[in-house]
């Protein structure tokens, strides 16, 4: 069912947030500065079935997830360094959970190597459409998650 | 037997938290290698001796079902212990990993008392080490 695919996106990335970083979701956010840019890291699973997954966050939200992964300061150079690997490792883990949410663990699925690009402009923050879309807040910080259905997805 | 750690992952950040993770249960080991894909892996196996392999799957160059196939086919590294640390959750693949030879399974994100509990029984504890065993239902297999 679609909406719950959007749930099911956005309960496990909060769950996969709070065990690997300890970090936590809420309602609560502050609008993004101006010059801090917008990343999108991207992952897919092909298989019996296929999907991509795409998590769109500030440089600055990297910078907070790295420093929380590797319990160093959040403006460090270690975060900063690590920031990147930090987003793509952190979907790396998103997609494999939400594979066996979905389609079980019976089948193998082959998850593609993660890639993390910046984006040409903001993203539309008032997407969320309940299907493929989920706009959450982590730690005041706005979190775009999208999930795209291939043409062999249940 | 060597207690020399490799950490095969193609994250820095995963292989650094394998090694915070190692330090806070006290394992016992001397050594610390680290590959990010199974041909740097080969490379290190080739160049040192270690007592344990920690891998990951899905990695780019060469992935961990492949370096455990390789290694199985070589008989100076096909004993030796392998965990795998993956974010793959296939009944079949953990099969598949079985018969290559893994004999422990984490899944990502994995607690840190579970890769202890997977390492400890392989590189036992230091001396003055407090780790407290525990078993948090991850396989062993």
């Amino acid at each position: 069912m679609p909406q719950q695919r959007a749930a099911t996106l956005a309960t496990i990335f909060s769950d996969v947030l709070a065990d690997l970083a300890f970090m936590f979701t809420d309602d609560a956010h502050e609008d993004p500065a101006a010059d801090d840019p917008w990343l999108e890291t991207s992952i897919g699973y092909r298989g019996k079935y296929n999907g991509d997954l795409h998590f769109r966050c500030t440089r600055s939200f990297t910078y907070l997830l790295a420093a929380n992964l590797l319990g160093a300061e959040p403006g460090g150079e270690d975060a900063v360094n690590s920031a990147d690997d930090a987003a793509k490792e952190f979907m790396n883990i998103v997609c494999g959970q939400l594979v066996t949410a979905l389609h079980g663990s019976e089948d193998i699925f082959n998850l593609t190597i993660p890639e993390i690009s910046t984006m040409t402009e903001t993203p539309d923050l008032s997407l969320d459409d309940g299907d493929n879309v989920s706009t959450i807040s982590a730690e005041g910080h706005r979190i775009q998650l999208i999930f795209q259905r291939g043409a062999t997805d249940a | 037997m060597s207690r020399n750690v490799l950490i095969v992952d193609d994250s820095a950040t995963i292989r650094r938290m394998v090694r915070k993770t190692m330090d806070i249960a006290g394992l016992d080991y001397d050594q610390v290698y680290e590959a990010s894909n199974g041909i740097e892996a080969l490379a290190q196996l080739a160049d040192h001796e270690v007592g344990v392999v920690v891998v990951d799957i899905n990695m780019p160059t060469m992935n961990g079902v492949q370096l455990l196939q390789r290694m199985k086919q070589n008989s100076r590294l096909q004993d030796l212990p392998i965990v795998i640390a993956s974010t793959e959750g296939s009944k079949q693949r953990i099969e598949q990993l079985v018969e290559y030879g893994a004999c422990a399974y984490v899944r990502k994100p994995f607690q840190p008392e579970q890769l202890r509990d997977a390492l400890m029984p392989i590189l036992g504890v230091k001396e003055n080490a407090t780790a407290e065993s525990g078993n948090t239902g991850d396989d062993f297999f």
